[in-house]
């Protein structure tokens, strides 16, 4: 039970990072998942091949993944910002040259990434192991941060007004270009962040088709809460860090070497909401096409 | 006398709407409306923007749906069919803002129509698809744009393409939703002629025309219904309508 | 008699063909592969080309979804996968002989699409695509689950050629000439269902599914027509695939064999038909030999230079995405061409029109 919400905490980290740059800018960003893998191997290449002090490792794999992620905005995505078909193909591409890139670097075996902590505490009567309870905590603390600076920071409110309405965003003298890099940045930071604290806590390895269950958590996640609302990423997260939790713990007793099937959760979760409502839970109830 | 034949269910009206009830959010868009339009009427709708005319449009034709109340055709309530099976029973409408199939020729955009299981059936056994669309590009001037993809075409005669694709399926009613939007004086006058030879060409045919050049819709239907704010505020004659107090303060500095 | 037919057919062609330059065009390249075997290839590049061929297919089926009905499916690979697997598990379970596996993959895989489609079609735009794009992932947990039937991670394998009582020689000759003139008659029903009624009535759902419902189509079953008649192909190709490598596994299902033909598309232009078959063949091609023996680079760059040139494609010709189509379209308008239909109407209408 606990378990589950620390797992949220991070998830909802991730999904805010998605539904961001969608809020923001319209951008359905298939690449999200190769992002949240980027940061993990980051992580693994400072910590592993250079080693340095862990901390110093984690900020730099978030930061630079930041940057590869606004600069991967600025060469690939703006120049077909408005066409959602291109930029669909366009992300999914970025995903796909990622993983290629991630193999010919590091195999497609998996390699093993160092936790940040040792050992357990108890919560509730649950035994929780140090590092996920260090994630959980910071995702909390970081997500309060992203609240604060969206509802109060310039830049911040200059993001919700351009997700609200683009060309009175413009009229406004907000310069979307940049606006919109920043944002990707802020979204890649999140999935890089959410990469290393789940791999570093939880898994603890990384390979290069890791890319596929962050992206469908992050979908299903920001369908069921909402696209563009940051509450709706909270309650999503919640829901699926829940029912992943549960599922695996059933699996676990009921299908021997059914582990694997966990990522299917997400995707699942997903399917059914986008079946039964086709324009996601929260999502604007159109009913006739414009 | 009306009055009695209906309650005793003796007359049936090709189209008829009753109580028809829509809100989008707080927004009521269609309050309570109802009227009812016969074999052979041309009937149009005016009012000012917003009354709810594009939405009574919608529910009739099953794009969106009420609610409450019912939309009768033919006796049978059609509320909760999908569009195109309304379409297949005999009721077609054009979009306000025109939407052709950009990538087709014209004459392509009319097969589309005819390729459905009314347009299909209503061929005559003689005539291939081609033909039958040529004719009703003929009935409405397109002809020499034909083989001119739909994107190339202005705006005129893509008002004029969604009339054609709409009359392909040979309905029995007839929804045009601002047919005159953004025409000039000559393309007004042709379609206003235009009309009038489809209602004369079928004269079973019921016409409901949403639209806001006046002195256009006047001329061609025998019965208007104004609305104001979804509601149904007057009916009558076009000369009653003329000079109706409460339609002329509802439309105050417009003509 | 006789000549006045030849006669006839010889202006047929003249207008179908020769007249239409992208058609003439490959018809040449057409009449090439056709004879290529002249030049004494090795075994290896003939295998490579009998495995171009079906990959061509496999793109032509997605571009008939995508570039004609709008239905951009991220999870092609599904039904190549369907195709592969179900041949192979009919093969080695139920004692199949190869063609009549081949044969019912494909209409599994045709069926498969319509209970498939049916509860996926309804999502719209990228979600569709997201959608789609899990199936395989489904797919591959599904094959890994069942490691009994599937074979797990190594796959199945093991089952002969297509053309066993063939000399050894002769029989990547002989699959090469099979899988070229499946490729022809797959490319042509392709293009003819494109172009025919049901083609245009495609086209109106890509343009506006809205405008296509108020002339009465019911545009879910033409989508679920599109959906299965591309999966029907695409199942096709899969089953033969692996008769040419007598091996079936999970390398059918990955994200990388979706995306063949979306490359494919890319380069040669969306909703052409002809356009993905070459590019999906100058992509094998590419891959497996000029990047593997004239100028070898490590096998996973080859994707990540394809894709960088899809990228570039996009941005710089994206707005052409359309373009193409529109240029695909003015052969369907010269094809559609009432000569065809009703030579008398059409001279009827001239006359008039002096």
């Amino acid at each position: 039970m606990i378990n589950g919400a620390m797992t949220s905490g991070t998830l909802a980290l991730l999904a805010l990072g998605f539904t961001l740059i969608y809020g923001v800018a319209d951008v359905v960003n298939m690449s999200h998942g190769a992002l949240y893998m980027l940061g993990a191997y980051l992580f693994f290449v400072f910590t592993t091949i250079f080693p340095i002090d862990l901390l110093l490792a984690f900020v730099l794999a978030v930061v630079l993944t930041g940057i590869i992620g606004a600069t991967i905005y600025r060469l690939a995505i703006h120049p077909v910002v408005d066409d959602l078909l291109a930029s669909l193909v366009i992300t999914v591409g970025v995903t796909i040259i990622i993983q290629e890139l991630t193999i010919i670097s590091f195999g497609s075996y998996r390699r093993p990434v160092p936790s940040f902590a040792q050992g357990f505490l108890t919560l509730a009567g649950v035994k929780v192991p140090n590092a996920t309870f260090l994630a959980f905590v910071v995702s909390l603390i970081l997500f309060g941060g992203l609240w604060t600076f969206l509802a109060k920071v310039k830049i911040g409110k200059a993001m919700r007004a351009v997700a609200q309405d683009h060309e009175v965003a413009m009229l406004m003298g907000i310069n979307t270009e940049r606006l919109y890099m920043l944002t990707m940045g802020i979204s890649a930071t999140l999935a890089a962040l959410a990469g290393v604290l789940i791999t570093a806590s939880t898994t603890r390895l990384a390979y290069p088709h890791m890319w596929d269950t962050p992206l469908y958590l992050s979908f299903s996640i920001v369908i069921l809460g909402g696209l563009g609302s940051v509450k709706g990423t909270l309650v999503g997260a919640l829901i699926v860090g829940y029912a992943e939790e549960i599922f695996v713990t059933l699996s676990s007793l009921y299908l021997p070497g059914g582990g694997f099937l966990k990522g299917v959760v997400a995707m699942a979760i997903m399917m059914t909401v986008l079946i039964l409502r086709p324009k996601g839970l929260f999502g604007k109830r159109i009913e006739m096409e414009e | 006398m009306e009055e009695i034949q209906k309650e005793e269910g003796l007359i049936m009206h090709l189209l008829e709407v009753e109580n028809l009830t829509k809100r989008f959010g707080g927004l009521v868009a269609v309050d309570n409306v109802s009227f009812h339009v016969d074999e052979g009427e041309v009937v149009g709708l005016i009012g000012p923007n917003g009354a709810g005319k594009t939405t009574l449009f919608n529910l009739i034709s099953g794009f969106i749906k009420p609610d409450s109340g019912t939309v009768k055709f033919k006796g049978e309530n059609i509320v909760g069919l999908a569009p195109h099976k309304i379409v297949n029973m005999g009721i077609a409408r054009t979009f306000q803002v025109v939407r052709p199939f950009r990538h087709l020729p014209v004459i392509a955009n009319v097969i589309v129509s005819l390729k459905s299981p009314r347009g299909n059936r209503k061929i005559e056994w003689l005539k291939t698809p081609e033909r039958k669309a040529l004719d009703m590009l003929e009935d409405v001037g397109l002809t020499e744009l034909m083989l001119e993809p739909a994107e190339n075409v202005g705006h005129g005669d893509l008002k004029r393409l969604e009339m054609a694709r709409a009359l392909a399926t040979e309905p029995d009613v007839l929804l045009l939703d601002e047919p005159f939007g953004g025409l000039n004086p000559l393309e007004t006058d042709f379609l206003m002629k235009s009309i009038q030879r489809v209602h004369l060409d079928e004269p079973t045919r019921g016409i409901v025309i949403v639209e806001h050049k006046l002195y256009a819709l006047m001329r061609i239907v025998k019965k208007v219904i104004v609305f104001h704010f979804g509601a149904k505020i007057a009916e009558g004659t076009p000369e009653e309508i003329a000079k109706n107090k409460k339609v002329i303060e509802v439309y105050m500095g417009e003509v | 008699m006789v000549t006045t037919y030849l006669r006839r057919a010889y202006t047929s062609f003249l207008a179908h063909v020769v007249d239409i330059p992208p058609r003439l065009l490959a018809l040449l390249l057409f009449l090439i592969l056709l004879v290529f075997p002249v030049t004494n290839p090795t075994f290896s590049f003939m295998l490579l080309l009998s495995l171009a061929n079906l990959s061509a297919i496999f793109a032509a089926s997605w571009d008939l979804q995508v570039g004609r009905t709008g239905l951009m499916s991220l999870g092609h690979a599904l039904f190549f996968g369907i195709g592969g697997y179900g041949a192979a598990m009919l093969i080695v379970f139920w004692g199949f002989p190869s063609w009549a596996a081949i044969a019912s993959s494909a209409l599994i895989g045709a069926l498969a699409a319509l209970a498939i489609g049916y509860p996926c079609l309804r999502v719209k735009g990228p979600y569709l695509s997201l959608v789609t794009m899990a199936l395989p992932l489904i797919a591959t947990g599904v094959v890994f689950y069942f490691k009994d039937v599937t074979g797990g991670e190594k796959g199945l394998f093991g089952w002969p050629r297509l053309f066993p009582f063939l000399p050894y020689a002769q029989q990547f000759l002989a699959e090469y000439y099979f899988t070229l003139l499946l490729l022809f008659a797959c490319g042509i029903a392709l293009y003819k269902t494109a172009n025919s009624g049901t083609g245009i009535v495609f086209i109106s759902i890509l343009d506006d599914e809205v405008a296509s419902k108020a002339c009465g189509i019911n545009t879910t079953r033409y989508k679920l027509m599109s959906f299965s008649i591309s999966a029907f192909f695409a199942t096709l190709a899969g089953a033969v695939w692996v008769h040419l490598l007598s091996a079936a596994n999970i390398s059918l299902l990955t994200l990388t064999t979706s995306f063949l033909p979306i490359i494919a598309t890319i380069w040669g232009g969306i909703g052409t038909i002809y356009g993905p078959i070459a590019a999906a063949y100058i992509l094998q091609v590419l891959d497996r030999y000029v990047l593997n023996e004239v100028f070898p680079i490590e096998t996973h760059w080859h994707m990540i230079i394809f894709l960088v040139v899809v990228i570039i494609v996009i941005i710089f010709w994206g707005r052409g995405l359309a373009r193409f189509v529109t240029d695909k379209l003015d052969d369907l308008s010269e094809e559609r061409n009432l000569d065809e239909r009703g030579p008398h109407i059409w001279k009827k209408y001239k006359k008039k029109k002096a």
